[in-house]
């Protein structure tokens, strides 16, 4: 069987030939219908006007991808009011950065890529107001994993490149299939994971246009096809990819990043392949992974993942594919009749490392040489538009960076208060309870130093002790006084002191522990989505958490060697103002899926320099 | 009291459309794709090179597990597996097949029991009999297909679901590649694409839910030379003359094989298979070219893809070339191309073939092959004798 991505528009000569006598006949039976008219029952009536009032809803919205100069490569659909749009990668491959994208409407609106997912097969880009500030029409997205076999659906876009005007083909009918699994086009590219297969026309030219459900919300983004014998055009069998699994990717994309798709870490497959009843197990373990050093050994038996049962092969595969890598997702194995729960961080799709590599065979065809030509209407879209390793578009990364930081400064600006900080209260770990006392300031030569009384004192001076098993102490913490530290620097300092990195990393779940200690019921049940930001300062790593709700920051972790050890976890909450500014008066941290110590805050002291 | 009247009849004539409708055009048809999903089955069997695929679809038609699919290559093997809904892996084995009537009944296999004993495994079913008394379909109404199109579906991942209309009920001038197509009787023909590989033997039901027939198998129309979306009805009827040698004398005899008489007798392990000599066609020499759907009278010679090792493969032929002239006679479609070879052509044969590539002609050699040999699926094993 052979797959193909819609991709080139071929043998269009044929293709008029076809449909001019078509359209006659369609003429021909018009004309027939109206000399008699049926008296047709109103519930037929009813479900027409619905369909129509839901096209009517989403129509403006859909998008034709043009390459420069208004050549149609694909669709696509506006998802916001100033004019985010989704397309598929294989869409604006051709087109590079800068594109155009034609409106219901009849405008051509210079657009740029914002964000990428390539596994994935999904792009976002945003189109660029002719008047500024004037709103675009947009779409909801919908629920995906509320849609079942059976359901009405509608496909839109710019089929064959036919509409001139952009206005969008409308194609109608059911979902042939859920949660289905295509395996990827060749280098681990275009994966369709999850997906939804539908049985609704789409043709070339569709790639990238939307899927909604009967009330006008998006379920997908139309992508691929199953064909054999009978050519590259719609052979019944469509898959869009869903629109939940996009939703996991979009903060990424948002943020300019090229994002990438995950691996356990561990090969599971069905323990045998010729039982009656299908067991998942784990096959082989990747040293050095997460999911070796979170205990998971060869032989255990795969239950549930991210919340689903787990029973198939192409099940797992599609549970897995719908997360970005680094994602932490909860994990529920079976061994010698015990269950065990845990949070495994994924880790990035190494095939799709070694094919962003600059060179080798990519994919026909190559993406364009950079800058696109400049003049016209595309020279604002070129300004924003900055190139960058491992970013699809550097320009909005800083763009959400600098938003999230914003945000994040309502609770607090720490600018002015970069001097020595002190806090005071108590500790517990474990059994062990008493008073603790943390200190940043500054040495002699102006050097940082942390001082961490808990039950008895740590000393580190971060910049100087360099030897990672002083960073990671005190014994057990995975470095709490390094994490301290980091935490300082980014609160007083901000950006400048981030020499090595300071970037928006999209979104990620994150699971704080009940403030109360009780233990949770699940681990999912915890799950706070939220911003990230990633920085790098010295050889420390660390990731900030931003509560997507208030643009808090609930957490944040340190890795004082990301390839082979744990981060330290520092969780916060109970937040209080302190001088105007909201610091978290309690303060977890965790470290190897145990809690190292609970410090609650009385007192700090936020001295300036 | 006339209020109380008027909102009795009020409330009588609301009444009315749900009782007497119980579908309407915009319901969705999630219950019934999940219903019908219960029972069929994923076939996978022999194949899986040269482009017979290795899986198929089957419907449930008794509690114990027998199940009616097509007459396909994909039955010839000991090996066949069928996929039940709820993921469980059974093997399976086939009591009868019926070319004429394009059908095979293949029976899952419990572990420690013969064939003819009963598996215990009460399955979801469609009352065959029941189905084949209702009157067939008409042109015009919905239906509704459940198939295994390209493998999609493993273990318990549901059939893909399709919708569509009866565009007609007629006879299928059909060939599956080279061959005549072996079924005579009337077939409905759909709207919606679903006879895609693996599709075979999938249930085409009605929006009530009722079976109507069996997808059948890619077959392209040999007259426009486009692939058909068709099912044979449940009550499929066909009359074969036979000719037999009744003392020392020729006589043609006629006998009508039917759909519910193949699955009753089928079921029982009693059914014998009609047997007739086949006639063979000079075909003219095998090229291996599959061009582009023949929708016109005059659609030009486009090469939509060339069979792998095949004369044309080896000869260099590619996708877009247009075949322009064979041995200097002009080619004006695909019509006139298969009417040459027909005729004028045998295995063996050296073609000189001239096509169009991008802007240039060029010359190609091509050895036409022998006709591939028909994909017979193996007569049953023989039953075991029940009294």
């Amino acid at each position: 069987m052979t797959r193909f991505v819609f991709r080139a528009l071929t043998r269009v000569r044929l293709l008029l030939a076809i449909t001019v006598p078509a359209s006659l006949v369609a003429a021909v039976a018009f004309n027939f219908a109206a000399a008699a008219p049926i008296d047709v029952d109103k519930t037929v009536i009813d479900a027409q006007d619905q369909r129509i009032a839901a096209i009517k809803k989403v129509f403006p919205a859909v998008v034709a991808v043009c390459m420069q100069g208004g050549q149609g490569v694909g669709s696509g659909v506006v998802i916001s009011p100033d004019g985010y749009a989704l397309t598929n990668f294989h869409v604006v491959q051709p087109t590079g950065p800068l594109m155009q994208a034609g409106l219901a409407d009849g405008i051509l609106y210079d657009a740029v890529l914002v964000g990428t997912d390539k596994v994935g097969d999904v792009s976002l880009i945003k189109l660029l107001a002719k008047e500024k500030g004037k709103p675009f029409p947009y779409v909801k997205l919908g629920d995906s994993d509320k849609v079942r076999i059976g359901d009405w659906s509608l496909a839109m876009g710019n089929p064959f490149s036919l509409a001139m005007d952009f206005t969008p083909t409308v194609t109608y009918g059911v979902i042939s299939g859920t949660n289905r699994y295509q395996p990827p086009e060749g280098k681990g590219l275009l994966e369709y994971t999850d997906c939804i297969q539908i049985e609704t026309s789409i043709n070339p030219g569709n790639s990238g246009g939307p899927l909604f459900n009967m009330q006008g919300e998006l379920i997908g983004i139309n992508g691929r096809g199953s064909f054999e014998k009978r050519g590259r055009v719609n052979s019944g069998v469509g898959y869009a990819i869903s629109i939940n699994q996009i939703k996991n990717f979009l903060g990424h994309m948002h943020a300019g990043i090229d994002t990438d798709h995950a691996t356990l870490g561990a090969s599971v497959g069905t323990a045998s392949e010729d039982a009656p009843l299908t067991q998942m197990v784990v096959k082989q373990v990747l040293d050095g992974s997460d999911a070796e050093r979170r205990g998971i050994q060869e032989g255990d038996q795969l239950l549930n993942f991210a919340g689903r049962v787990v029973t198939s092969t192409n099940q797992y595969k599609n549970i897995l594919g719908i997360f970005p890598k680094e994602w932490r997702i909860p994990v529920t194995t079976r061994r010698n009749n015990e269950r065990r729960e845990t949070l495994v961080r994924l880790m990035g799709n190494i095939a799709t490392e070694k094919e962003t590599q600059p060179k080798g065979d990519g994919p026909p065809p190559p993406m364009p040489k950079l800058p696109a030509p400049k003049g016209g209407g595309s020279s604002e879209a070129a300004k924003m538009y900055v190139t960058k390793k491992g970013y699809a578009n550097w320009y909005f990364n800083e763009l959400e960076r600098d938003k999230l930081l914003a945000e994040a400064k309502k609770h607090g600006d720490f600018a002015a208060t970069n001097g020595a900080w002190t806090a005071e209260g108590k500790y517990e770990m474990g059994e062990r309870k008493g008073d603790f006392r943390f200190e940043i300031t500054e040495g002699k030569d102006a050097d940082p130093i942390v001082n961490l009384k808990l039950n008895i004192e740590h000393k580190l001076a971060p910049l100087k002790d360099t030897d990672r098993r002083l960073q990671a102490e005190p014994i057990g913490s995975g470095g709490l006084m390094l994490a301290l530290y980091q935490w300082h620097r980014f609160l007083t300092v901000g950006a400048k002191g981030f020499e090595g990195a300071f970037a928006h990393g999209g979104t990620e779940p994150f699971y704080p522990y009940p403030a109360d200690g009780s233990t949770p019921k699940s681990i999912t049940s915890l799950r706070t989505d939220c911003a990230v930001l990633k920085t790098k300062h010295g050889s420390t790593e660390a990731k900030w958490f931003f509560s997507l709700k208030d643009h808090s920051l609930v957490g944040f972790e340190t890795f004082t060697d990301k390839e082979r050890e744990d981060p330290c976890e520092v969780y916060f909450s109970d937040y209080k103002a302190v001088e105007g500014k909201q610091l978290p008066h309690r303060i977890e941290v965790r470290f190897k899926d145990k809690r190292y110590a609970v410090l609650t805050v009385s007192k700090y002291t936020l001295g300036k320099k | 009291m006339m209020t109380r009247y008027g909102t009795l009849i009020l409330a009588a004539v609301l009444a009315v459309p749900f009782t007497a409708m119980p579908v309407r055009a915009a319901d969705p048809f999630n219950e019934l794709a999940e219903k019908t999903n219960q029972k069929m089955v994923k076939v996978f069997g022999a194949g899986g090179f040269s482009r017979l695929n290795n899986y198929g679809t089957g419907i449930i038609i008794s509690p114990d597990g027998h199940i009616l699919t097509v007459a396909s290559q994909l039955l010839d093997t000991s090996e066949l597996v069928v996929h039940l809904y709820d993921g469980q892996r059974l093997k399976a084995q086939v009591l009868a097949v019926e070319p004429e009537l394009d059908a095979a009944i293949i029976k899952i296999r419990v572990e420690g029991k013969k064939i003819e004993e009963p598996t215990g495994l009460n399955l979801a079913y469609f009352d065959f009999a029941e189905a084949a008394k209702k009157p067939l379909a008409e042109t015009g109404d919905w239906v509704l297909a459940l198939t295994n199109t390209f493998e999609i579906a493993l273990r318990d991942e549901p059939l893909s679901l399709q919708r569509g209309v009866v565009m007609a009920r007629t006879k299928l001038a059909g060939r599956r590649g080279v061959f005549e197509f072996p079924y005579t009787g009337d077939v409905y023909v759909v709207d919606a694409i679903t006879n895609n590989p693996g599709a075979a033997g999938g249930a085409l039901i009605n929006r009530k839910g009722d079976l109507l027939g069996v997808i059948g198998r890619e077959i392209k129309n040999s007259l426009s030379d486009t692939w058909m979306n068709y099912a044979i009805p449940v009550q499929a009827k066909v009359d074969i003359k036979i000719k037999e040698t009744v003392k020392d004398k020729e006589e043609e005899k006629t006998i009508t094989v039917t759909m519910p008489d193949f699955v009753t007798q089928g079921m029982q392990g009693k059914y014998r298979t009609v047997t007739r000599p086949k006639t063979t066609v000079g075909e003219g020499g095998y090229h291996g070219i599959v061009f582009v759907p023949n929708v016109l009278d005059r659609t030009p010679a486009y090469v939509e893809d060339v069979v792998p090792g095949s004369p044309a493969a080896k000869a260099g032929f590619r996708p877009d070339d247009l075949v322009s002239f064979v041995d200097g006679e002009p080619i004006a479609s695909i019509n006139v191309f298969n009417a040459w070879i027909k005729k004028n052509t045998r295995s063996g044969q050296v073609l000189r073939v001239e096509v169009r590539r991008g802007e240039a002609l060029q010359t190609l050699e091509l050895t036409l092959g022998a006709q591939p040999t028909r994909p017979q699926p193996t007569q049953p094993a023989p039953m075991p004798k029940t009294p």
